[in-house]
């Protein structure tokens, strides 16, 4: 989230606003990332227990994932706006899980909300904190299209690199010595 | 019958523990930015210069890209030659390394788990375990990916054992 780590509240949502699936988009996708028959037109999508054209899941997935980008550009300008630095977000460490738990067909709008449910600093990346980002999906009548949960990346505002990391740093820096200190790690 | 998968290998044709081998793709600067300005407009996916100051220390598809054209090498290499029925999701996806300019991208799957589905006896649930590795055979992503397949047999009785978490027909939870 672009707040840094020490502002993000557990447990809030945050919306990240709707998108409407045209079927020009679901098929083009699909062409791309999923060609399978039930995603594309004039393939037989009818003969499938859907029974027409839906969404490759991981399509809903990738807007869900341009909504939250959106919604973090979004917070940014608020908080300038506000006279405040906003914090930095890294890329996604990984996905523990995500349900796809009803098809979306053409004409459908999903709409998005993310929560952060859990956040620790990292051990492995000084100055960053680990994020659970809990991110669920559903469609205009209600029911769920997906619930995931992610990991992500927030920088943490208040760091001071400890002495030993400074001088880790400095000595990589000296021509031979990083790598073999690289190596030993 | 569903005229489109008859041919197909079902769920009574796969054996646990096989592995699909993967075809491979080489990930361009024009493919990297491409998907960035429609899915993940961050600036370290957009730009060399704010990639290079990034985490990620140089211009490196979007995950999601690496995971969609992971999904593309799955089916054509599988999907498409089995009676799949749709995914039912993925987990313990993990983002190894990241995917730079001009790398090629390639991997495994291997069938690690088969069952069939309790209350819906026309399928079968399949999870496919993938390992993609870069040209220097370093680990780029992993996951689990679920999917349902047709079966050809229906009357089959089904000990009781732990189901998907909804109704895949209505969606609901149970």
């Amino acid at each position: 989230m672009t707040r840094w780590f020490e502002d993000i509240t557990i447990g809030e949502p945050f919306p990240l606003g709707s998108h409407t699936f045209t079927e020009e988009e679901i098929v083009r996708f699909a062409e791309q990332y999923d060609p399978q028959y039930f995603h594309l037109r004039n393939a037989g999508a009818e003969h499938s227990h859907f029974g027409g054209v839906i969404a490759s899941g991981w399509h809903t997935v990738v807007v869900g994932h341009r909504k939250m980008v959106d919604a973090l550009a979004a917070e940014e300008e608020r908080l300038r706006g506000l006279g405040q630095e906003p914090g930095e977000s890294g890329p996604g460490a990984g996905v523990n899980r995500m349900d796809f738990l009803s098809p979306v067909r053409p004409g459908d709008t999903v709409t998005y909300t993310l929560v952060v449910s859990a956040k620790r600093p990292s051990n492995s990346l000084p100055g960053w904190g680990i994020l659970t980002n809990q991110l669920s999906a559903v469609n205009q009548r209600g029911e769920p299209v997906y619930y995931a949960e992610l990991i992500g990346f927030s920088r943490l505002r208040d760091f001071k690199m400890p002495l030993r990391l400074r001088i880790l740093g400095a000595l990589t820096k000296i021509p031979g010595l990083g790598k073999l200190l690289a190596r030993s790690r | 019958m569903n005229p489109i998968t008859a041919d197909r290998r079902h769920f009574e044709d796969l054996a646990l523990g096989e592995v699909v081998a993967l075809g491979k793709v080489t990930v361009t600067k024009e493919m990297i930015i491409s998907f960035a300005r429609e899915f993940d407009p961050f600036p370290f996916h957009l730009d060399e210069e704010a990639a290079k100051r990034s985490l990620l220390g140089g211009l490196a598809s979007s995950g999601w890209q690496t995971a969609g054209l992971t999904l593309r090498l799955l089916t054509d290499a599988f999907l498409n030659k089995i009676a799949s029925a749709g995914g039912l999701g993925f987990s313990d996806l993990k983002w190894k390394r990241p995917v730079m300019k001009n790398d090629t991208i390639t991997g495994t799957g291997r069938i690690i788990e088969l069952r069939r589905s309790r209350h819906h006896p026309q399928w079968g649930v399949l999870t496919i375990e993938l390992d993609m590795r870069n040209q220097r055979n370093e680990p780029v992503m992993t996951m689990k990916l679920t999917n349902l397949i047709e079966t050809r047999t229906q009357d089959v009785v089904v000990e009781e054992q732990p189901e998907h978490p909804y109704d895949v027909e209505t969606g609901h939870r149970p």
